[in-house]
């Protein structure tokens, strides 16, 4: 019993609660102590196999269901979303393009201007990525929402439509450019409106639209007017530029009219050698056979396939009259509303503010392209004329009457408070107008598009344009003879604005007004090299374009100013700019060729210095135009004694190269009367006697006085003379040996050609007697000249003088001699060979008097071996063979000395080749000789 | 014998055993020579296959010989300069001119001075003909040629001055010799220059074809009529072949070499003044500046016979045989008319035929160059029968 009590008192223990203590917890008391958080979802719970996505793992499916979200702060979220995907996954795009571009698209229309910004930011960043081609399939829907945009009723949405514009044109010129029928009108409606069909046309016929202005844009009417103008202006661009070349166009891009014509045939161009080295390989196939070349002039039948592309591409002179008809009246208001604005400001008109100057200079901008749309000069033409007939009077009215304009200096006039708003204005209009014009640059786009009306020349005519002709003249003389400095792109417009002058006005003392004024401009020192080049390039296209058909231009003096001036600009600029170098003998070249006499007259005077051997142009320049300035020697009307002088020096100091050397000796053969090719003239360019001088001075390669000077020297080149070498030998550099080697060559082929042959060996025979032979030093290439050189004028009837073989002899044994001890180059060795031994197979009495100079006994020790190595090498030669046996006793007497002589024990191994060679050479003499008893 | 299909014509400035000759082209053998002066270089021309007419060396006038009466100078043509180049139209009905720097064209039927084109700025060296006289060519001192049409030469319209129809400019120093092809309007021109190039262009749209570089200054320049070849002949007296299609056959030729002197005709001696292929290709005639002038077979490029003369070729051509030339008692079908030496023959007193009426196409006729072409010749023939 005890013991169930003692347990039941376990089971149940009483827990005493005291007062001050702590509660002891229950057992089963239930623990609340814990937290709860929501859950959020941002990202899927996806993996990368389903392709890549943003970092909050949505992918493009996604990102593109959300742009059809209604909440807009979604929408640019998912734009956001997607710009970022395509610029970490740019393969993503071209994948993609489809969707994407027709989903951004849609959103160009979108009532949250936030979204259209986001949906702006992204075409452009898509646009960086995906060329124009590949675009192309898409393009028809962008544009049609861009359309969409550009005509929709809400006017921030238009505004915004101007963005998506840029970034089109930005990036694809040539596919927005096909659209233009389109969006030429949405052009013309973001500014006007259709006029009422009932009093729209009755108005004095000035189009069927009027401009319209809206009071609740966040800009004012002008400005408005200015950025949409400012896109236009862009887009026209786009379409000039963007035009497929193939038509037969001439590019007017860059110098504008006097641009010279491109061919769009490619020619062939091969040398000579790489042809018969069947490098080249020539097919030329047949350009004008059955389908002529677009270049052709002949149309058997009228093109019809052609025509009905041109209406369509934007080019007749019609359409762009049907366009310009709605245009122009337009941007005259705009410009009338523009300028009254002004007026109110200030009296004087021909002061503009900032706004309206850029505003003008838009609208002209736009008139310039507009014109430029028909590229065929004829339709060309028409334009101009039917520009003319329509608005001559409207824009002499509105545009010249204050003509030069300056700019209103706005912020002195204005007080403190407004500045800021004005500064304001000027923040946003400064974005959409693209900067500030310059006052310059609207003055000469203004004289760019009234020239254009100025008709061809008939005389009513230009008394009827004197009013407003005269003050762009008197702009123009002005801005150029001011003498400050121009940009080179001002001073081309203004450039195409004279020439444009010049060529309409036909009279002189209108060229020679704007000559001078472009003349002063170019004698300007210092210019910028882009402008200089400019100036000369109009020159000289003015004179080689033009000259023939206008002769007022012909006539002008200016004109044969500067011609007379550019071979002194040519001399002045040595080596310092070959660029401009070249660019003056473009001109002097055609202008030589065509024998203009101040050219000519300044040429000759000029020649000198320019021809000089040491710092002339002809030597200091490039090869290109070193082979212009040869080409123009041709055209020169005499050449006296110290030009050839100079040419000859030129041809033989190394500083041209061999090939234009001989081309130098040819023009100078052929100006001569000598040569026979040109019969006719009465005059004659070159002396007989200074061509022969020239000859002989070429072909020795050494003036008198160096020869001279030679001499005296003891250089280390110099061989000192013995009984084998009777002339002291002064050897040259191989390059000097190899270059005079190959002028000599074409001397002497010129010499051959000669009409007498006689009298020029006679000629030459004087000359080689009285300056060569009394010398002691002779430069090795001399004597290589004049081995080579004789044999080849002689005749066989005439008989060379005693002196002139002596030295030849001495020349030919010196030569001989220095063969042996030439290692360096083979061609140096082949060129001596070949001298010596033409002259000794040629001239036979020369091989005799080398042979009876060869004294034995005077040799000393180390001299014989190589009086057997000569006399070997003349025994190996076939050729020689008959004439050494001619001389057979002399040269048996010689071996007999030398092996006499020589008193050596051991036969050495020259001594064995010589009598090896003399005893063959001998035996198939006699073999021969046997051969001819028989018979 | 028979008569050749074509003959030789060649002459010499020096003129001591005659003018000009006609040789056999098989064996180089004399036919015929005319008499009486000398002919300078590039401008001895049959006209219409009865007259020769040489223009004197260095003297203002034309020598002109029936082509069957070889040794009667039958007229002498007074010019007002020295005449540097003529040629006459293939189809007879004109006479070109180089007299200095301007080109006279003459009307044959009348003898009318039709125009004086004076826009060359140097001495005109060459004029050459199309074959179907529908264009002419003409090339200067100036380092132009130009391409001209005649249809809008002869316009009866003084207020216009003509205008050539292209201008070829690429040449850098003066032209010595011009070769038309064939094809009328579609033919192609080679142009040789001093500047070492021989320059291919299209008639009928003035484009440059192809340039050849060479070592030399070229002085003559033909094609073979299939223009397969282009034959150059240079300064140094070489003649170079330059082959203008690069037929898949030369591949099988591997036994070959295209060495050097396969392409070159060697063995003149100084400027080769004259080329001309004979009428299948075969042969190639060439008269140099040393006296001589040579026949070539094409194909192995060997020179079958050689002439010599008494100074520098300066005409050198094979021609087809005219029908007249070996037929003594035959006479030209239209005699000819005296050359007036002005442009306006109102102003002259004793004007040539006085019942002559003259019939040309006003300047504002669109007619494509083809028709233009036929108009005219039946305009000419009318004038004819008219005088």
């Amino acid at each position: 019993m005890k013991a169930k009590k003692q347990k039941r008192q376990g089971d149940f223990q009483k827990i005493q609660l005291k007062v001050g203590k702590k509660k002891p917890k229950a057992e089963n008391a239930t623990n609340v102590n814990f937290k709860s958080k929501a859950i959020h979802l941002p990202e899927q719970l996806k993996h990368a196999d389903s392709g890549p996505t943003t970092h909050r793992q949505l992918d493009i499916k996604d990102l593109l269901s959300k742009l059809h979200h209604i909440n807009s702060n979604i929408k640019q979220g998912a734009l956001v979303g997607l710009r970022v995907l395509l610029s970490a996954q740019p393969t993503l795009i071209e994948l993609h393009a489809s969707a994407v571009l027709s989903e951004v698209a849609a959103l160009f229309t979108d009532k949250d201007g936030s979204v259209r910004a986001a949906a702006v930011r992204l075409l452009r960043f898509i646009a960086q990525c995906i060329s124009a081609e590949r675009v192309a399939p898409f393009f028809p829907l962008l544009s049609a929402h861009l359309t969409c945009a550009m005509t929709h009723i809400s006017e921030a949405i238009q505004e915004d439509a101007l963005r998506v514009l840029d970034v089109l044109l930005e990036h694809y010129p040539g596919l927005l450019s096909q659209r233009h029928t389109v969006l030429l009108t949405n052009f013309l409606e973001l500014i006007s409106q259709k006029r009422k069909a009932g009093t729209g046309q009755d108005k004095s016929g000035k189009g069927g639209f009027a401009l319209t202005i809206s009071t609740n844009r966040s800009v004012t009417a002008q400005q408005w007017r200015l950025t949409v103008l400012l896109r236009l202006g862009s887009f026209l661009q786009a379409v000039v530029e963007e035009r497929p070349l193939e038509e037969g166009v001439t590019s007017m891009i860059g110098l504008g009219m006097w641009a010279g014509e491109k061919g769009s045939v490619t020619s062939v161009d091969v040398s000579w050698e790489e042809h018969v080295f069947g490098k080249g390989r020539i097919q030329v196939f047949e350009n004008s056979g059955a389908v002529p070349t677009s270049h052709s002039t002949y149309r058997l039948r009228p093109d019809s396939k052609a025509v009905a592309g041109m209406n369509k591409e934007l080019c007749s002179a019609e359409t762009v009259q049907g366009f310009a008809g709605t245009l122009v009246p337009l941007m005259l208001e705009i410009w009338v509303e523009a300028a009254g604005g002004d007026r109110v400001q200030t009296d004087s008109g021909h002061l503009l503010s900032a706004e309206a100057m850029a505003l003008m200079f838009q609208i002209l901008t736009i008139l310039q392209l507009l014109r430029r749309l028909t590229p065929q000069r004829d339709q060309q033409d028409i334009l101009d004329a039917w520009f003319r007939n329509s608005y001559l009077t409207d824009f002499k009215h509105h545009f010249m009457k204050n003509f030069p304009y300056g700019l209103l200096e706005v912020a002195r006039h204005r007080k403190k408070a407004d500045g800021k708003r004005i500064r304001q204005q000027q923040v946003a209009a400064g974005t959409v107008a693209g900067g500030n014009v310059e006052p310059l640059a609207l003055n000469v786009t203004l004289c760019q598009v009234m020239v254009t009306l100025s008709l061809r020349g008939q005389d009513h005519v230009e008394a009827e344009d004197a009013d407003w002709l005269g003050p762009i003249r008197g702009f123009i003389r002005e801005t150029l003879s001011s003498g400050g400095k121009l940009s080179s792109k001002h001073l081309a417009a203004l450039l195409e604005v004279v020439w444009r002058m010049i060529v309409t006005q036909r009279s002189r003392v209108v060229t020679d007004d704007l000559l001078q004024a472009v003349y002063v401009q170019y004698q300007q020192r210092n210019l910028a090299v882009s402008v200089r080049t400019l100036l000369l390039h109009f020159f000289s296209q003015l004179y080689i374009q033009e000259h023939q058909n206008h002769p007022h231009i012909a006539r002008s003096r200016i004109l044969a100013r500067w011609l007379a001036s550019l071979p002194v600009q040519l001399v002045q600029l040595g080596s310092r700019n070959p660029q401009l170098s070249a660019q003056l003998l473009e001109t002097i070249h055609p202008a030589a060729a065509r024998g203009n006499k101040d050219l000519l007259q300044s040429l000759q005077k000029n020649a000198c210095n320019i021809y000089d051997p040491q710092e002339g142009s002809v030597v200091v320049l490039p090869v290109d135009s070193q082979k212009r300035l040869v080409q123009i020697l041709h055209f020169l009307p005499t050449f006296p004694a110290e030009l050839l002088a100079c040419l000859s020096q030129v041809c033989n100091t190394g500083r041209v190269s061999a090939s234009l050397a001989t081309m130098l000796v040819r023009t100078i053969h052929l100006r001569s009367p000598l040569s026979g090719w040109s019969s006719s003239s009465q005059d004659v360019p070159v002396k007989d006697v200074d061509y022969l001088s020239f000859c002989f001075t070429t072909l020795t390669g050494f003036s008198s006085e160096m020869l001279q000077a030679l001499q005296d020297t003891d250089e280390d080149g110099l061989m000192p003379s013995s009984t084998l070498s009777p002339l002291s030998v002064f050897t040259t550099t191989l390059e000097q040996f190899l270059h005079h080697w190959d002028v000599v060559e074409e001397v002497c082929h010129c010499l051959d050609s000669l009409g007498s042959r006689a009298q020029c060996f006679d000629v030459i025979q004087n000359a080689i007697i009285k300056n060569l032979c009394g010398l002691v030093v002779v430069p090795d290439c001399v004597c290589a000249a004049i081995l080579r050189c004789v044999p080849r004028l002689l005749d066989v009837n005439f008989l060379p003088s005693d002196t002139l073989l002596h030295f030849l002899s001495d020349c030919c044994l010196s030569m001989l001699s220095l063969l042996l001890q030439l290692e360096q180059s083979a061609r140096k060795r082949d060129a001596v060979w070949e001298a010596c031994f033409a002259a000794l197979s040629t001239v036979p009495r020369l091989l005799r008097l080398v042979l009876q100079s060869l004294h034995v006994g005077d040799l000393c020790e180390e001299e014989l071996p190589v009086l057997a190595q000569i006399l070997s090498l003349l025994l190996q030669h076939t050729q020689l063979r008959n004439h050494m046996m001619a001389n057979a006793s002399l040269l048996q007497h010689i071996i007999q000395d030398l092996t006499h002589f020589y008193g050596g024990e051991t036969r050495e191994q020259w001594l064995t080749d010589l009598l090896y060679c003399y005893s063959v050479t001998l035996s198939g003499h006699r073999a021969n000789m046997g051969m001819r008893d028989i018979y | 014998m028979s008569a050749p299909v074509e003959v030789v014509l060649s002459a010499d400035s020096a003129g001591q055993l005659f003018n000009c000759a006609v040789f056999d082209p098989h064996s180089g053998s004399e036919f015929l020579s005319y008499r009486g002066g000398n002919t300078s270089s590039r401008s001895l021309t049959v006209l219409n296959g009865e007259y020769i007419l040489g223009a004197q060396l260095g003297k203002n006038f034309i020598n002109v010989w029936e082509i069957q009466r070889k040794d009667q100078l039958q007229q002498k043509i007074v010019c007002p300069g020295i005449v540097t180049c003529l040629c006459a139209s293939p189809d007879g009905l004109y006479v070109l001119a180089g007299i200095a720097e301007a080109i006279y064209l003459w009307e044959m039927s009348t003898g009318n001075l039709l125009a004086i084109l004076s826009r060359h700025y140097q001495d005109v060296s060459c004029i050459r003909f199309t074959d179907d006289s529908s264009h002419f060519v003409s090339g200067g001192k100036d380092n132009l040629a130009l391409i001209w049409n005649l249809s809008s030469v002869v316009q009866l319209d003084s207020s216009r001055t003509p205008e050539p129809c292209h201008i070829l400019s690429r040449h850098s120093l003066p032209i010595t010799d011009i070769h038309c092809g064939l094809m009328g309007p579609q033919a192609r021109v080679a142009t040789a220059s001093l500047d070492q190039t021989v320059k291919v262009w299209e008639v009928s749209s003035g484009e440059m074809l192809l340039s050849v570089l060479f070592d030399v200054a070229i002085m003559s320049v033909t094609f073979d009529p299939c223009e397969y070849f282009l034959f150059c002949g240079g300064s140094d007296g070489n003649i170079f072949q330059v082959s203008l299609c690069s037929t898949s056959l030369s591949r099988d030729k591997t036994f070959q070499t295209d060495s050097d002197g396969n392409q070159v005709f060697k063995g003149h001696r100084n400027l080769v003044t004259c080329l001309s292929v004979s009428m299948d290709g075969t042969v190639l005639l060439s008269g140099s500046n040393d006296e001589t002038v040579r026949m070539w077979d094409v194909q192995s490029k060997q020179c079958i016979w050689s002439i010599n003369h008494k100074g520098p070729v300066t005409n050198a051509v094979i021609i087809p045989a005219p029908a007249n030339m070996f037929l003594a008692d035959s006479h030209p079908a239209v005699p000819l008319p005296r050359f007036s030496r002005h442009l306006n023959p109102s102003e002259q007193g004793d004007g040539t035929g006085s019942g002559g009426m003259c019939l040309r196409l006003r300047a504002n006729t669109q007619v494509t160059s083809e028709t233009s072409r036929e108009v005219h010749c039946c305009c000419c023939e009318s004038v004819v029968t008219v005088s």
